[in-house]
């Protein structure tokens, strides 16, 4: 039998519904799509304000085939915490339980909410969609928009770096912390799918191009998300219990130009502020690695009692 | 993640049957929530409501309360998790005071606009800058607008039976908004009274399980708080106001069944003290209609005819119970430490409004009595009582 | 909104988003279709390619014979073609976007040589239509041509000058480079399927022709070009012989009489065998060519291989004059450019190298500078063009009922080609005679091909090409052993499997996975596998950017 060459296995449920108002070729839906339809019908979802929120639909329709609960922006985590919590009481453990949410949402705003309930290990999964800005409110810079880039609050360029939001998660000890993108959706659906499996809270953000925000064209999303991993700006890898660190693709030799230069956010770059971009990434990785191999000689992934 | 508790506490029966007890007002709102049962419980300590939670703690780790105890890390956060507990179908709780009802703000009108029936004690407090601890109930007063019911006690019995009537007014599918029961800082959350805590049964006789018509449910597949068009906004809003409506009618049922069962009535709405053929009402709500009483009984001994009226419903104003209560009343006082800057006296502005265009309204004092905790004696209050007697009453609230 | 209808509830949600039409957002749409992949456009027989080397994949017997039925749709010989094929196939595989072309010819070889192992047949004659053609001319051309007429139900008869059908198959190209014992089995592969062979009989006045044109339904000339071109400066001493010849003696096993030092004059593929056999047979051999090293019309791996077994190239020279005198002939020899002006045009003009003369010896020169097609007798039948029949630019001559093709029609003189002809032709016959199935074929040209760019290079990792082995230096020149050592069948499934198959849907799903809007829907039940939801189809164009292998065409929408 000639078998046919599946690029991905991504066994979906039908949960992520068509005629959703995202824009056309929109990288947080597609994330959506694999997110929610690995997550399953037994779930409910927590959405701050957010691309997210206007995806899943406007009264009285839904493009999720799930409860959601649209909550503010600062609140998902402590949102989703509440709910797993009447779950409990009312002896449906088994749902799972799920936020949405953007990076000013994640990395801003919502953090408290989100540290709190990490260091309370509140038993949920958390996914960041994070397309590095606020997009909803017209692209201005988060604590996620990378160093250098043009937003609506930095014409010129942000001044400081990306925050590294894994590595604070990371340190909360909590089961599972992972990246992940869109341009890889099997393995986005299989952290998706393993966090889902787990216990506690697990955090999982997924960069997501975003067209408009970006200035990526309608078809490239997919690529720009698959550079940027190969690039090394965007590492997958995943952390257990905050020791165990797992590689699953680093850079692939690919200068961080080709994934900057499809994107209009970078068009004002110098030659000289694109080498101080590629030093950064190679830096980061180099780190990365070293805190993959230090860290599991140390102590293996222990879950918290 | 849920609170630690004791392996298999045995529950002494006894505990479960009516208990006196000598209670701090907080402790006894404690005992309060612990006979509705609450399911999911959201904490964070802020002084002087702290006592409250606290209580709760202990009163899970042996078992007396069988909730999920969340240890926020902020107020913000205790109410966005009520918010979504109750909106899954349980009943909730949380208590807060001050800062930390002020950190929960955009979250207040979130839950009314979710149309969960919270009940959260608020211990009233001043709020900063600058710093202070003292009675005032700014705080919760601030909230008016934001969609909750409000409650005000003037004592540690009536609060903890305040949070029982509470949930029983707030969970009915008619209201389905939330509520704070209020009493203040210290004179009310910590002074030491000797309490009845009603037993399990006569509560659970008293207070239905809570059980809504809407839900998070993977069976149903509802979602909440999709975006809205104008339209529906207007709608929404109007359907609150709706709720609303029903509260004070529910109000005085709740006083009058609890009163039945439990031996014990508040007056609902209002309360009204020694007010027959006054000439005066003194109008006042929480700590301080305790020394008014005292006050009153002083004058009602040295024949000055005035009375207590007793506001205990602020959310939803009780415009129509007032005006009934205060017609053919020549004259009503109100004191209050309540101050809002540029506006006056919250109280006394809130009554105006509501005697405006009744027929022979009665002239209004507006007294800031007592304005950051300062204590208002008993001797004072007749003081105050002579002068508004003796004076024309302006339009401004007058500092005293 | 009128007082009965029922207000949108305020809060929670009462149904899906499915409702809305967000394909109304629109400006293109995504259309699923098979297109052309280079490979196949530039295939002279029209072999398709990724079809085959998909089943290649399976990796069983029954995906190998599958794979090889796929083939002999378009071409009878795979084990043939599979040598000596020069496979401009490969030059346009989009595969070079990534490392290396795919290897098709050596897949082919692979093929062809397990089916002559395994004894497979080819599938059985068509159904009878009643009507006969004659086929002159017995080489690939001819072959090719009887083969699928006799697929649609045509009785067949060949006329064969020569003792026996091949061709250049069996009297040109070498033993050392297509085994006589691969083509006889090929052809008598075709031949059993029931066709009629008249050897020895040459149709070579044009009574014969008209006779045959009586008497068959239609004719299809394919007689090659048998007239060698000679070079009448150097004289006509017995010593100068001529490369084709040359050849035919030795397959025919004759040991022609040499001395030991002999001159080649040719720089393309039968110049090449003749010096090649000519090593084989113990000989000096000094290859003379106009053209220089990077311009010879050979193919490069003849090039390299006869230089590795010992020619010695004289490129970009020519032989000014000879001197016969001598038992060893003095062949006084020029460097020379080619006119690039010329060159442009397709002639060869030499411009002499002043003071780059140089002698040379031999016993004997054998001139192998191509050949034309011997026509006498023919023209007054069919009108003739540069030497050749006259073709509509398709196989039909210009009367009726006569068909030509291989090298008798065309200067695109290579074994694919005249295959590739003769099914042409036997198509446009079955057409002429009004068989009822018979369409022609689609002309792809290589703009409609799947471009390299259209290639996501992302789906397929670099992996390098599986080479044949090669027979050594040594044992070549002791023998006529086959150069090409056929895959094994775990460098053709390692070789079939960096065929990206462009053009050719393979279900993958990436354009499922990839739409955001839930817009493509498998629909295995469909000849392109999926639907596109117009109603839901923003036009983002997601779905065909990451077809790895350039299925999906956007197609603008004017609203
Ligand atoms: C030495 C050599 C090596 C080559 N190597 C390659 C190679 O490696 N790869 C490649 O692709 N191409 C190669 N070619 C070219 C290739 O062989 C020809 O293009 C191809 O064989 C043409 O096929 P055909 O059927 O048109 O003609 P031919 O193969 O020449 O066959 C014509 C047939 O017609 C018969 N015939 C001739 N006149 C008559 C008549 N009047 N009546 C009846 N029958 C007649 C002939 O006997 C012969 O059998 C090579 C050519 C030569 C000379
Ligand atoms: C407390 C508060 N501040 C500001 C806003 C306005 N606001 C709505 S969406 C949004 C952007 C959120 O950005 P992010 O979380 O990255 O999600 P994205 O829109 O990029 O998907 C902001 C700032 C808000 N809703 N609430
Ligand atoms: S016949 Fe030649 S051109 Fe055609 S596929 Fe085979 S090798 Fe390629
Ligand atoms: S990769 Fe395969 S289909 Fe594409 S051009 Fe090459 S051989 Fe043909
Ligand atoms: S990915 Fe989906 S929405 Fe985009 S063009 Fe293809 S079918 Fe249409
Ligand atoms: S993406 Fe895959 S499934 Fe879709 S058209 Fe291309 S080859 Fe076919
Ligand atoms: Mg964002």
């Amino acid at each position: 039998m000639i078998e046919t060459k599946k690029h991905y296995d991504i066994p979906e449920e039908d949960v992520f519904l068509s005629g959703h108002f995202a824009c056309p070729g929109c990288g947080e839906a597609l994330a959506v799509r694999y997110v929610l339809n690995t997550m399953g019908p037994d779930t409910i979802a927590v959405v701050p304000p957010s691309c997210i929120s206007i995806i899943s639909g406007a009264q009285p329709y839904s493009s999720m085939k799930i409860p959601v609960y649209q909550t503010t922006l600062e609140a998902s985590a402590a949102s989703a915490a509440g709910i797993k919590r009447a779950l409990i009481r009312q002896g449906k453990d088994h749902v799972n339980v799920l936020a949405l949410a953007g990076d000013g949402g994640t990395y801003d705003i919502g953090f408290q909410a989100l540290s709190g309930a990490a260091e309370r290990n509140e038993d949920f999964v958390y996914v960041c969609l994070d397309n590095e800005g606020y997009m909803n409110t017209g692209a201005q810079k988060s604590g996620a928009s990378p160093h250098l880039v043009n937003t609506a609050f930095t014409p010129g360029g942000k001044p400081t770096v990306k925050k590294n939001v894994v590595e604070i998660m990371a340190a909360h000890g909590i089961p599972y912390v992972a990246t992940a993108t869109t341009g890889f959706p099997d393995d986005l659906a299989r952290k998706v799918a393993k966090a889902r499996d787990m216990k506690g809270l697990r955090f999982i953000v997924v960069l997501t191009p975003c067209l408009a925000g970006w200035g990526v064209k309608d078809d490239e999303g997919v690529k720009v998300s698959r550079l940027a991993v190969d690039t090394g700006m965007w590492p997958l890898y995943e952390v257990e219990y905050g020791t165990k660190y797992t590689i699953n693709r680093g850079p692939q030799g690919v200068p961080v130009m080709e994934y900057l230069k499809l994107q209009s956010r970078y068009r004002h770059l110098t030659p000289e502020m694109a080498d101080e971009l590629q030093r950064e990434t190679d830096r980061a990785w180099e780190l990365l690695q070293a805190r993959a191999t230090c860290v599991v000689s140390v102590s293996n992934a222990e879950p918290i009692p | 993640m849920s609170a630690v508790k004791l392996e298999n506490p045995a529950l002494d029966p006894a505990l479960l049957q009516e208990r006196r007890m000598l209670l701090k007002g907080n402790h006894a709102v404690s005992y309060g929530v612990m006979r509705c049962r609450p399911e999911v419980i959201a904490m964070y300590p802020i002084t002087p409501q702290t006592p409250i939670v606290e209580k709760i703690a202990d009163l899970a780790l042996t078992g007396e309360i069988d909730a999920e105890i969340m240890t926020c890390e902020s107020e913000h956060s205790a109410m966005s998790a009520c918010i979504t507990a109750s909106l899954t179908g349980v009943r909730v709780f949380t208590a807060s005071a001050s800062q930390g009802l002020f950190l929960m703000h955009e979250m207040l009108h979130y839950a009314s606009g979710a149309r969960t029936p919270i009940v959260m004690p608020i211990v009233n407090r001043t709020l900063g800058s600058p710093w202070g601890f003292w009675p005032d109930q700014t705080d919760s007063l601030a909230q008016r607008d934001t969609g909750w019911i409000q409650f005000y006690t003037e004592g540690g019995q009536e609060s903890l039976d305040m949070v029982i009537q509470a949930y029983k007014i707030a969970e009915n599918p008619d209201v389905m908004l939330p509520a704070m029961v209020c009493h203040e800082a210290f004179y009310v959350s910590h002074a030491l009274e000797p309490i009845t805590v009603p037993s399990q049964a006569d509560v659970d006789a008293y207070l239905p399980p809570f059980n809504p018509e809407h839900r998070l449910d993977v069976d149903r597949k509802e979602s909440w708080g999709n975006v809205v068009t104008q339209e529906m906004f207007y709608r929404h809003r109007r359907d609150m106001g709706i709720s609303m409506s029903h509260v004070p009618d529910l109000v005085t049922k709740a006083d009058v069944e609890f009163a039945e069962r439990f031996g014990r009535g508040y007056g609902g709405i209002l309360e009204k003290y020694r007010c027959e053929d006054a000439e005066m009402y003194i109008v006042a709500f929480g700590a301080m209609c305790g020394t008014i009483r005292e006050a009153v009984d002083q004058m009602r001994e040295k024949n000055l005819p005035v009375g207590l009226l007793k506001i205990r419903l602020f959310r939803p104003f009780p415009v129509q119970a007032i005006q009934e209560a205060v017609a053919g009343i020549p004259r009503l006082v109100v004191m209050e430490r309540n101050y809002s800057p540029g506006l006056g006296g919250i109280l006394h502005q809130e009554l105006k409004a509501a005697l405006f265009g009744m027929e022979n309204a009665p002239l209004v004092h507006g007294y800031l009595a007592g304005v950051g905790g300062v204590n208002v004696s008993v001797d004072r209050i007749e003081e105050l009582t002579r002068k508004a007697l003796a004076e024309t009453p302006v339009v401004e609230s007058v500092w005293v | 909104m009128s007082a009965q209808q029922t207000p949108v509830p305020t809060a929670w949600t009462t149904g899906w988003t499915t409702v809305f039409d967000t394909g109304t957002w629109r400006s293109q749409l995504p259309v699923h279709m098979w297109r052309p992949a280079p490979c196949f456009v530039s295939c002279p027989l029209g072999n398709e390619i990724p079809l085959w080397i998909r089943s290649i994949t399976g990796g069983s017997e029954e995906d190998y014979k599958a794979a090889w039925d796929k083939v002999v749709e378009n071409d009878p010989f795979p084990a043939i073609i599979g040598r000596v094929c020069h496979h401009p196939c490969e030059t346009d595989c989009n595969r070079q976007a990534l490392e290396q072309p795919v290897a098709i010819n050596s897949l082919e070889q692979y093929l062809g040589d397990l089916a002559l192992e395994k004894g497979w047949t080819l599938p059985p004659a068509g159904e009878s239509q009643g009507k006969k053609v004659a086929v002159v001319g017995g080489g690939p051309a001819g072959l090719s041509c009887a083969y699928q007429l006799r697929r649609f139900g045509y009785d067949v008869t060949i006329f064969e000058a020569r003792d026996t059908v091949g061709g250049l198959l069996k009297f040109g190209i070498p033993e050392y480079r297509l085994p006589q014992t691969v083509a006889d089995a090929e052809i008598k592969r075709v031949l059993d399927l029931g066709i009629e062979v008249k050897a020895g009989e040459a149709i070579d006045t044009a009574d014969k022709l008209e006779a045959l044109r009586k008497s068959y339904d239609a004719v299809f000339l394919a007689i090659g070009a048998q007239k060698a071109k000679r070079l009448p400066y150097l004289g006509d001493d017995a010593r100068i012989l001529i490369g084709l010849d040359f050849l035919e003696d030795v397959s025919r096993g004759k040991d022609p009489v040499l001395g030991d030092k002999v001159a080649v004059i040719g720089g393309g593929s039968a110049a090449m065998d003749v010096a090649r056999t000519l090593r084989r047979l113990g000989k000096t051999v000094q290859l003379i060519a106009l053209e220089g090293r990077n311009e010879l019309p050979a193919q490069e791996d003849e090039i390299l291989e006869a230089l590795e077994e010992g020619v010695s190239l004289f490129d970009g020279a020519m032989v000014a004059s000879l001197d016969t005198s001598k038992p060893l002939m003095e062949l006084s020899c020029k460097k020379v450019l080619l006119d690039k002006e010329a060159l442009a045009k397709g002639e060869i003009k030499p411009i002499p190298l002043e003071g780059s003369d140089f002698k040379l010896e031999a016993h004997q020169i054998i001139v192998t500078i191509g050949q034309d097609p011997t026509l006498d007798g023919f023209d007054t039948v069919v009108a003739t063009e540069g030497g050749m029949i006259k073709t509509n630019g398709g196989p039909a001559a210009n009367v009726p009922g006569i068909f030509a093709g291989g090298d008798v029609a065309t200067m695109d003189r290579y074994v694919s080609r005249a295959i590739g002809q003769g099914k042409e032709a036997a198509r446009a016959i079955a057409a002429y005679l009004g068989h009822p199935e018979i369409v022609p074929l689609p002309d792809y040209t290589l703009d409609d091909a799947v471009a390299r760019n259209e290639i996501n290079p992302f789906y397929f990792p670099i992996a390098a090409r599986e080479e044949r082995g090669h027979t050594a230096v040594t044992k070549r020149l002791r023998s006529f052993a086959d150069v090409k050592i056929g895959y094994s069948e775990g460098q053709a499934l390692s070789e079939a499997d960096r065929c990206m198959s462009c053009g050719t849907c393979v279900e993958c799903d990436n354009c499922y996975i990839f739409c955001s809007d839930m817009a493509v829907k498998k629909a295995p039940e469909k000849e392109e596998h999926y639907i596109i939801l117009e109603q839901y189809c923003k036009g983002c164009g997601l779905c065909a950017a990451e077809c790895p292998r350039g299925c999906i065409i956007m197609k603008q929408e004017s609203k």
